[in-house]
């Protein structure tokens, strides 16, 4: 036996599909019992930005792990309105796991999120707002401090001001140190708020 | 300008950002050369100063900033048996285990990407003959890929410099280069044994057809990426693998940071990164 040499690649040599390649086909390979049609069509439909309602849905009831990552794949690559709303919708959901991965592709979409942070910043479900400010943890946007600024100077939920200010402690500037002693004073009772606004403090004056 | 200095808080900052960002760890050994660049760019981007140059670091928009310091703190060279271990770790561990595993004979598929000038791929060819007994019994087959034509034309043509080849022992470069003037060009029966193929990762249409790999080798590629990017290669990779494949990644990093797709494996040579069993 020995090292061989294979034969030049084949684009069409080991294509297995079921289904053609246009949308209407990739769409129903979404529902493909096998895992990998479900992950091959989610990778394909990144050319076909009406695909989106679709890849949610999928999305939303898909167990397998690998299809799920290509799915987020897509609609962060399709980056679009849509693929920002259905991002949002699955923030809500009840997994965790879910919830994370959303967290995560959101991050990488800052020009498209940065038009609804104030939305969800300002959602009526403090669970929702915390996930938004761990949006803001990494997403590359000059508006970053402005919006936690907001959050710790009126959000009257802790655990939100809380997730806010750790936040702040990395990356806020002379910007938020009035709202930083502001927040001592809205919570002075709470040991964790008080700490977190004077390592802020600290840091921002060591700079 | 107003001189620019780099204090231990931002060398910190910087340090745990740039971990997150990219999987590269610099150790306290390493903060003249971090500090150096650093500074390179602060003043390339009129940045005042390190905190103004770091916010825009974090939050601009396209990323560019972000690579352009990633290619100034990465090292990119390749050479003959560079990471040596992790093809001691290829034909002492991971083609045991694909062995065990085989059903069929049909030939072990080998994936080195990007090729460059082909160091990594012949490396690979040189350690199968030189240290893996299976090939007594096994075909391999060895793919390279890059985007770069002009790169791929040099692998083919095989001709190194002293430097390329200087961690090879010298019994390997007796045995498989002949001396030529500058330099040592690569025998016909190791060029003719990999395929150079163009690729470019970041196209479906192009990476649709690469499949049933055994294993991948993408080493200081992803460290190039932007994270999106990184996953999109991650998903290429994982359909392109058999199940329970691996994929080699550089020493600097690190696949559970990209994408929850593989397991970790490790073995007494190296960690790498396993395609489950179970997934098709």
């Amino acid at each position: 036996m020995a090292i061989v040499k294979q034969q030049p690649i084949q684009q069409t040599s080991v294509d297995e599909r079921q289904r053609s390649r246009d949308l209407p086909g990739l769409i129903a390979e979404l529902e493909a019992e096998d895992p990998a049609a479900r992950r091959w069509a989610a990778r394909d439909l990144s050319e076909h930005p009406s695909s989106v309602l679709a890849l949610v849905g999928r999305l939303k009831c898909e167990n397998d792990s690998s299809v799920r990552e290509a799915i987020l794949t897509t609609l962060t690559c399709l980056g679009d309105k849509a693929a920002v709303a259905g991002l949002v919708e699955c923030l809500r959901s009840e997994d965790v796991a879910l919830r994370n991965e959303v967290i995560e592709a959101m991050k990488q979409l800052p020009e498209e999120v940065a038009p609804i942070m104030g939305e969800l910043l300002a959602d009526t479900d403090p669970d929702v707002r915390i996930f938004a400010v761990n949006i803001l943890e990494s997403l590359r946007h000059p508006l970053v401090e402005s919006w936690l600024i907001g959050v710790i100077q009126n959000d009257s939920h802790i655990n939100v001001c809380a997730t806010a200010v750790d936040l702040l402690g990395e990356v806020g500037s002379s910007s938020s140190r009035e709202a930083l002693k502001s927040l001592k004073s809205r919570f002075p009772d709470d040991p964790y708020i008080c700490f977190a606004a004077d390592l802020a403090l600290k840091r921002i004056n060591e700079d | 300008m107003a001189q620019i200095t780099i204090s231990e808080e931002d060398f910190r900052k910087f340090r745990e950002f740039f971990y997150r960002k990219t999987g590269i760890q610099f150790e306290e050994t390493k903060r003249y050369f971090v500090d150096k660049r650093l500074v390179e760019r602060i003043e390339a981007t009129h940045s005042e100063n390190f905190r103004n140059y770091f916010m825009m670091l974090r939050f601009e928009a396209s990323g560019l900033e972000l690579q352009a310091l990633v290619n100034l703190m990465t090292v990119n060279e390749t050479y003959f048996f560079r990471e040596e271990y992790q093809f001691k770790c290829l034909v002492d561990s991971m083609l045991n285990d694909i062995t065990r595993r085989k059903k069929d004979n049909t030939p072990i598929r080998i994936w080195s990407i990007p090729s460059s000038s082909g160091e990594e791929a012949y490396s690979i060819v040189i350690y199968l003959l030189e240290y893996w007994p299976g090939i007594e019994k096994w075909d391999v087959e060895i793919i390279s890929s890059d985007i770069d034509t002009d790169i791929i034309a040099r692998a083919r043509r095989g001709q190194y410099t002293p430097r390329s080849v200087q961690h090879l022992p010298s019994a390997l470069l007796k045995k498989y280069f002949q001396p030529q003037a500058g330099g040592y060009q690569l025998i016909d029966d190791l060029r003719e044994a990999v395929e150079f193929t163009r690729v470019n990762l970041m196209e479906p249409a192009d990476v649709r057809a690469y499949r049933k790999f055994d294993v991948i080798f993408c080493r200081n590629l992803l460290i190039y990426f932007d994270d999106l990017s990184r996953r999109q290669a991650a998903e290429t990779f994982f359909d392109a693998l058999n199940p329970g494949g691996f994929v080699c990644l550089g020493h600097s990093e690190s696949m559970s940071r990209i994408s929850s797709l593989f397991r970790v494996r490790k073995f007494p040579e190296a960690i790498v990164y396993q395609k489950p069993l179970g997934d098709k």
